[in-house]
């Protein structure tokens, strides 16, 4: 548990919390003083107990009790006598400073005196007494409990009331902290920590008034006193601790003078900070705290309000109960109806009316052949389009009763005809799913479902294509549940067996484009054009001549924000397919994006004029991104006149060359 | 339409081309995106300097962008910063990903703020597979 677990509850949480400030001043500060006060703080991070802040209060207490009571009559077993939860670092270091202690003190003296040059820095920068708090908690903590096991703040934090109210201390005097002489304290941190207990006791009996304070110098003196009893069976040094102590009693404070010391330096500085803490604005007293720690409660349950905003689980309810869609208010546009998985559900689809193929049939040849024969050779595709209609109509449903379907669905598409092409190829996938031919059409549906942004009716169907071509592919039942919730649900779950399918593919040193075809829908679903790209020209290594893998590797580049890269692609496409009305299209729209509008219209018009060739209906997204880019080119004028659906043509009178 | 630039707020450029996208429309385009998406988003965006600004989407009766609250009550209100709007407008963070890690807050109909990047995706004139 750590601080920022304390206060914000969850890492994200963090950057709203207001208190995280206070953390980056409390922890900050904090390590300056555990450096000192208990060896690196690196080290100390590496025994952070697992235990919970309540146990280790306890414990904390009773060793504590233990300490001072064994202290009071028996020094030398104290000394003696580890704690048993000590770890082994600390140990080897007490060890070594009970054997090394006249060189550690004559060593520690001095290092001690130049580190106070700064030992205001924390409490100068911290405004807020919750931070005091914390700030002064945590190092007296580690100390208290003779060892450093407990660094941390949040349990400090907790630690702070029972502290107070166990009795054996007087209410903790943060503000004494401060006027603590720094070197002495640091000086001792180098020895035991024993020597930091008895000091740091006497620190919190302290009230704050000279006369507190001058009994709790007088009890450091003497438990330094009972402590270098138990140092001398080691042969410890006692001139040094001897006039140690004599320093320590003379550094008495007086109310406004500071005796003069053996140290002029070392007293004035101590008044120099006295003084400063008196008129310090910094509100310590123990009822602020309390205050404050209300006003954090409450600041905590706030924030925790706000997170759970709403309840998923209801929402997901009510989303259900209400149908998806259909959200309650009369309008005037009835919404698209989707089924469970997410799958919209379109009229039938509409025939072109006066289909001239429909009349009697001069040709021998069935209108199926013919229009295959005419998407081969690169034929208009809304006549391709049309004979297949007719075919339809005519009863010619081609191999399996889907064929024509799906043949009639994919050229609609490739014609920039998306809302003819879905339905076409969402009813031939019917059939050819009740036919047991289950894959064919689903991926393309699945790419045309993508560009109407229909997300989860995509994922769906890529999941079923999935089953439909790997049959004995595991998928588990909360993948196959995950199209029922939304797209968000399913997308990471879909993408991950078509990660796994793929990459069990490539062990086997085989490349199954279709699979990266699937894969490179499921990136595009959710904007990750660069792996879309990766993936559709590694299709496209396998299938060179696929002017829709071409296409499609375009798009990609396109809508990832690299149109003049994707030209070059489109180009690829449409020298293989001049009559790909799609990538026309598209060539269209990254001109529009680069803002080159002029060219952009141009080839707007050149794709319809294509699709002029038949006579039949023109593609309604044409019209309007053709629109579009007329108000781009602050031509009003001719969006307006784009309305009427005129001749194309006319726009040649305008300047446009297509 | 003017009024929906509002100075400090990056978003508002969006939301200005956005509208003048649905302006655009025909009626039955119009009708076409209204059908697609059939609901009044609430955008609450918290620009730099902390301030909100509310702004609505309504692709249910009108197909318009306004300032201002939502009227009628929106099915579902979207809390967020000025930033990670214009990530999201612009595609280098989706809703997913964005309510995930907490950028987007959401109030009413969950199941509706899906539809969002959907709607935003309309703002940009996107390729097609």
């Amino acid at each position: 548990m750590s601080l920022q677990g304390l206060i914000s509850g969850s890492e994200c949480a963090l950057p709203a919390n207001p208190l995280s400030q206070v953390l980056k001043h409390a922890e900050g500060d904090r390590s300056l003083q555990q450096d000192r006060i208990a060896g690196p703080s690196s080290s100390r991070l590496h025994h952070l107990p697992g235990t919970t802040a309540h146990t280790a209060n306890d414990r904390d207490l009773a060793l504590a009790q233990q300490f001072f009571e064994r202290g009071g009559h028996n020094p030398a077993g104290a000394s003696l006598s580890l704690p048993p939860h000590l770890p082994p670092v600390e140990m080897g270091r007490l060890m070594e400073m009970s054997r090394v202690q006249s060189g550690g003190l004559n060593h520690a003296w001095p290092e001690a005196r130049a580190s106070e040059v700064n030992p205001f820095h924390g409490v100068e920068e911290i405004k807020t007494p919750g931070a005091w708090a914390a700030e002064f908690s945590t190092p007296s903590h580690p100390i208290m409990t003779g060892s450093s096991q407990q660094s941390m703040v949040g349990a400090a934090f907790q630690q702070q009331t029972p502290y107070g109210a166990s009795g054996m201390y007087s209410p903790p005097m943060m503000n004494m902290y401060g006027m603590n002489p720094v070197g002495i304290q640091s000086a001792y941190a180098g020895l035991d920590p024993r020597y930091n207990a008895s000091l740091e006791q006497t620190q919190n009996k302290g009230k704050g008034k000279e006369v507190d304070f001058d009994t709790a110098f007088a009890q450091a003196a003497a438990s330094l006193n009972v402590v270098q009893a138990g140092e001398t069976q080691s042969a410890a040094p006692q001139e040094d601790l001897t006039s140690l102590e004599a320093r320590l009693k003379d550094v008495r404070l007086e109310e406004s003078t500071v005796r003069d010391a053996d140290d002029g330096v070392l007293a004035s500085d101590f008044k120099h900070y006295w003084d400063q803490l008196q008129s310090s604005d910094i509100p310590p007293p123990v009822e602020d705290l309390a205050k404050w720690e209300a006003e954090f409660n409450q600041l905590m349950t706030a924030q925790r309000e706000d997170t759970d905003f709403y309840n998923y689980g209801d929402a997901m309810q009510s989303a259900w109960d209400n149908g998806l869609g259909d959200y309650g208010d009369a309008t005037p546009v009835d919404a698209l109806k989707f089924d469970e998985e997410g799958l919209p559900i379109f009229s039938d689809y509409a025939f072109e009316p006066n289909n001239k193929y429909l009349g009697a049939s001069t040709s021998t040849r069935s209108l199926l052949g013919d229009a295959k024969e005419l998407l081969e050779r690169n034929g208009s595709l809304s006549e391709v389009a049309l004979l297949l209609e007719a075919a339809i109509q005519k009863g010619e449903l081609g191999e399996g009763g889907y064929e024509t379907w799906i043949l009639l669905g994919e050229t609609r598409n490739m014609d920039e005809r998306e809302e003819m092409g879905m339905r076409a190829l969402a009813e031939g996938v019917k059939r050819a799913t009740e036919s047991g031919a289950a894959p064919a059409g689903m991926l393309s549906l699945a790419i045309s479902y993508t560009n109407e942004n229909y997300d989860r009716a995509a994922h769906t169907m890529l999941l079923r294509w999935l089953q439909a071509r790997f049959p004995s592919l595991p998928i588990a039942e909360e993948t196959l549940e995950s199209v029922k919730h939304s797209s968000w649900d399913s997308h990471n779950r879909i993408t991950d067996i078509f990660l796994q399918v793929a990459r069990s593919q490539h062990s086997q040193g085989t490349v199954d484009p279709d699979v990266q075809i699937g894969l490179g829908v499921m990136f595009y679903t959710q904007g990750d054009f660069d792996r879309a790209k990766d993936c559709f020209e590694s299709a496209l290594a396998l299938r060179p001549k696929d002017y829709l893998l071409w296409n499609r590797l375009g798009s990609c580049l396109s809508n990832g924000n690299k149109p003049e890269e994707a030209l070059g692609i489109y180009r690829e496409a449409l020298a293989l397919r001049p009559t790909y009305t799609r990538a026309i299209y598209n060539v269209g729209v990254a001109c529009l994006n680069i803002g080159a509008h002029k060219e952009a219209a141009e080839h707007f018009l050149s794709a319809l004029a294509l699709q002029d060739s038949t006579g039949g209906e023109k593609s309604e997204q044409l019209w309007f991104t053709l629109r579009r880019t007329f108000f781009a080119m602050d031509r009003t004028d001719l969006a307006e006149k784009t309305k009427t659906r005129p001749a194309v043509e006319t726009f040649r009178s305008e300047g446009f060359d297509f | 339409m003017s009024d929906i630039k509002v100075d400090g707020w990056k978003s508002s450029e969006v939301l200005a081309t956005l509208s003048q996208v649905f302006e655009s429309f025909s009626d039955e385009e119009k009708k076409a995106q209204i059908q697609k998406t059939k609901g009044i988003f609430e955008l609450r965006i918290k620009n730099a300097e902390g301030k909100e600004g509310v702004w609505t989407i309504d692709l249910k009766k009108t197909g318009t962008v306004y300032k201002g609250e939502a009227k009628p009550k929106p099915d579902v209100a979207l809390i967020l910063s000025d930033e990670t709007f214009t990530s999201l407008a612009e595609g280098k963070l989706d809703g997913q990903k964005a309510f995930m890690t907490g950028k987007l807050k959401t109030k009413g109909n969950m199941m509706m703020a899906t539809k969002l990047d959907g709607v935003l995706k309309t703002a940009k004139t996107k390729a097609k597979l």
